[in-house]
């Protein structure tokens, strides 16, 4: 088992979710997070003082699969949340010891 | 957190004591002041039902000229022989038709009554303008500090209130009679006497201390409640500078003063019939002081007082960086911020053509008009400044810029044009966005919410405005100045530079000067005394967690209790 783990812009969480559920996967939990990678975020201008933008929002999308899904879905994740530009954030992948359906008690794959 | 909510409530510093008992003794010093007055002059009486109020002398034309002629008294003037003729034919004609006289009674009644309605209304729509001031300052805020906005916001109107209830009113218009009675709410006769000085060189009214005895009375009772919201403007604007540092106690102590003090004394001296109004008939300066709704009464007395306040207590931690560096603190509710501007826009629309006192001085619609022109203007050059010099206009100086146009139109909202209007919106747009530029840049002084460049320096400029822009359309014998000619001209009323009168535009300056120096000096020695007594402020840590959970127990947004002080 893997865990695809992806932080993306909060304005492609829509394409995603589409893209995800078109390929068939079941489950994924999003949650909102912030925070900033390489241009450790931006300045902005309020009433004529500077101020540091630099934890951005983002989403994080977590989503664990048998390991044969990976390659496909991670395809359909970065062609979904790709826009091309600076901010379009990260995927993460890495196994899974176990799953347990809370339930009726499954585990392994079986519980996904 | 618990350990530090005994240690507050545990301890009872002596300068606390002061403070109470400070307060205490103006309270009873007022109320003796209250019950002597009735004693020191003989008294018109007080008319609470409101049934003799308003008879045919109140019965006028639309230039104000009375139906009944009164019978002329000084043989000795230069008029009596024309005066005694009009009286003669009046009488005769009053003999010949004594139901047309009666009949006059009710027209005279219907008028005033007429003009409470007005009043009361416009009034009531001020009242208002505290919801949409509540909205603007909490929005313009830090997150964690947008209870603390609330409370002091809503203990401004309360507290402000009972001070000016027990001693303000009194002080501001306890002598409204002896020079600027409001003939179109009956004249309030029975407010008639000044606590310090007399005739032209009235110091502090007198009369009045608890709305009692002789303000007791339905028409002085109308000019209370109109008054006391507009009090209560300038209570609520210097919550704009003080906010998310000051302690709650501290900031009761402000209100009072403001409302008991601050407020009135310079309020008497314009309003009131005080000295400043009557300039123009001791010293010959124009038509004496002319703020008509209040640019320096109302705003620049709370912009100035809010400038001190901010000075004594000093500025927010990490407002200014170690180079001297202004750091922004963005607004965290921009919808608040423009819905409380729009909720102030719709309160002014009472703010301005309601200070006619009057719906049967038709003026109000030219004042409506102008005070929308000056508002719009105000706010678009502020955008176009923002925009123009930092890429991007910024929506709360947008706000803040329709505010500043709406405070410079204030005093010459009724002597003005619509040409000079806008005008007045442009300069004020210009000055408040310099205003907070220089505040942050070259004053150091820190402001939230902008309160000292919006209510103090345009409100200076509005005084300044009605100097240079009155056209002498409106406001024949003002302050009692020119009733019958002026500069020459009949029915010439207020005229500023631009129109040939030199007088009032340096009577102008000098009364925003003044008020100024007042508002601030007056509130600078009370409160430095104060703040060297007890910390004004709160202590670093509440300030970096918030004030709301440390002063008022209750965050305003719960749901971010977890990590309130990051935003």
């Amino acid at each position: 088992m893997k865990k695809i783990e992806a932080i993306i812009q909060p304005f492609k969480l829509d394409e995603v979710k589409t893209a995800l559920l078109g390929i068939g996967v079941d489950g994924m939990t999003i949650s909102e997070v912030r925070g900033h990678g390489r241009q450790k975020g931006h300045t902005e201008v309020y009433r004529g003082a500077e101020y540091k933008v630099d934890l951005i929002p983002k989403v994080k999308l977590e989503i664990i699969v048998i390991d044969a899904r990976v390659a496909q879905i991670v395809q359909a994740l970065t062609d979904a949340a790709r826009s091309g530009k600076i901010g379009d954030g990260k995927i993460f992948v890495s196994s899974i010891e176990n799953a347990i359906r809370i339930r009726n008690g499954d585990s392994g794959e079986s519980a996904l | 957190m618990k350990a530090h909510r005994n240690s507050r409530c545990g301890r009872r510093s002596p300068a606390e004591n002061a403070c109470k008992v400070g307060l205490l003794s103006m309270l009873a010093i007022s109320i003796f002041l209250g019950l002597l007055t009735p004693l020191i002059a003989d008294d018109p009486k007080p008319d609470p039902a409101g049934i003799v109020t308003g008879d045919k002398t109140n019965a006028v034309d639309g230039g104000g000229n009375s139906f009944v002629i009164t019978e002329p008294t000084d043989k000795a003037a230069p008029s009596y022989t024309q005066a005694k003729k009009d009286y003669d034919e009046f009488k005769a004609q009053a003999d010949k038709e004594p139901l047309a006289v009666k009949l006059a009674d009710s027209v005279g009644h219907v008028r005033v009554a007429t003009n409470a309605a007005w009043t009361l209304n416009t009034g009531y729509l001020v009242l208002f303008m505290q919801a949409g001031f509540a909205l603007l300052t909490c929005g313009l805020v830090r997150k964690k500090n947008a209870g603390h906005l609330m409370m002091l916001n809503f203990a401004a109107y309360v507290f402000a209130f009972i001070a000016y209830y027990a001693v303000g009113y009194a002080f501001q218009f306890g002598a409204v009679a002896v020079n600027a009675a409001p003939t179109n709410l009956g004249g309030t006769p029975t407010l008639n006497h000044f606590l310090l000085g007399n005739g032209l060189w009235g110091f502090l009214g007198g009369k009045g201390f608890f709305m009692a005895g002789p303000a007791y009375d339905a028409g002085s009772n109308i000019l209370a409640l109109f008054e006391v919201v507009f009090m209560e403007t300038a209570g609520y604007i210097i919550v704009g500078s003080i906010c998310e540092r000051i302690t709650f106690w501290s900031f009761l102590l402000c209100e009072l003063f403001v409302g008991a003090i601050l407020y009135p004394v310079f309020g008497c001296w314009v309003w009131g019939g005080g000295w400043l109004s009557q300039l123009g008939n001791t010293m010959g300066l124009g038509h004496g002081y002319v703020d008509f709704a209040g640019s320096t009464v109302v705003h620049a007395v709370g912009g100035f007082c809010a400038m001190s306040l901010s000075v004594v207590l000093g500025p927010r931690l990490g407002k200014f960086g170690r180079d001297g560096k202004p750091k922004a603190f963005p607004a965290h509710n921009i919808v608040f911020v423009v819905i409380g501007t729009f909720i102030l826009l719709f309160g002014w629309m009472g703010f301005n053509p309601g200070s006619t006192l009057g719906a049967t001085d038709l003026r109000i619609s030219v004042i409506a008009i102008n005070t929308n022109l000056a508002a719009i203007m105000g706010s678009a050059t502020a955008m176009l400044f923002w925009y123009m010099k930092f890429g991007k206009p910024d929506i709360t100086m947008a706000c803040n810029g329709m505010l500043a146009g709406l405070v410079a139109i204030t005093a010459p909202c009724a002597f003005v044009g619509p040409t000079s209007a806008v005008i007045i919106g442009i300069l004020a747009g210009l000055v408040v966005c310099l205003g907070v530029l220089f505040n942050d840049n070259v004053t150091k002084i820190d402001d939230p919410c902008g309160a000292i460049s919006v209510h103090g320096y345009c409100g200076l400029l509005g005084a300044i405005c009605v100097g240079l822009f009155a056209d002498g359309t409106y406001g024949a014998g003002w302050n009692g100045v020119g009733a019958t000619t002026y500069l020459g001209k009949a029915g010439q009323g207020v005229t500023g530079l631009f129109y040939g009168d030199t007088s009032q535009f340096l009577t102008q300056v000098m009364g925003a000067a003044i008020c100024a120096a007042w508002a601030f000096g007056a509130t600078f020695l009370v409160f430095k005394v104060v703040n060297s007594l007890k910390s004004m402020r709160v202590s670093r840590e509440v300030e970096e967690q918030g004030l709301d959970v440390p002063e008022f127990g209750l965050p305003c947004y719960p749901e971010d209790a977890l990590h309130a002080s990051e935003f």
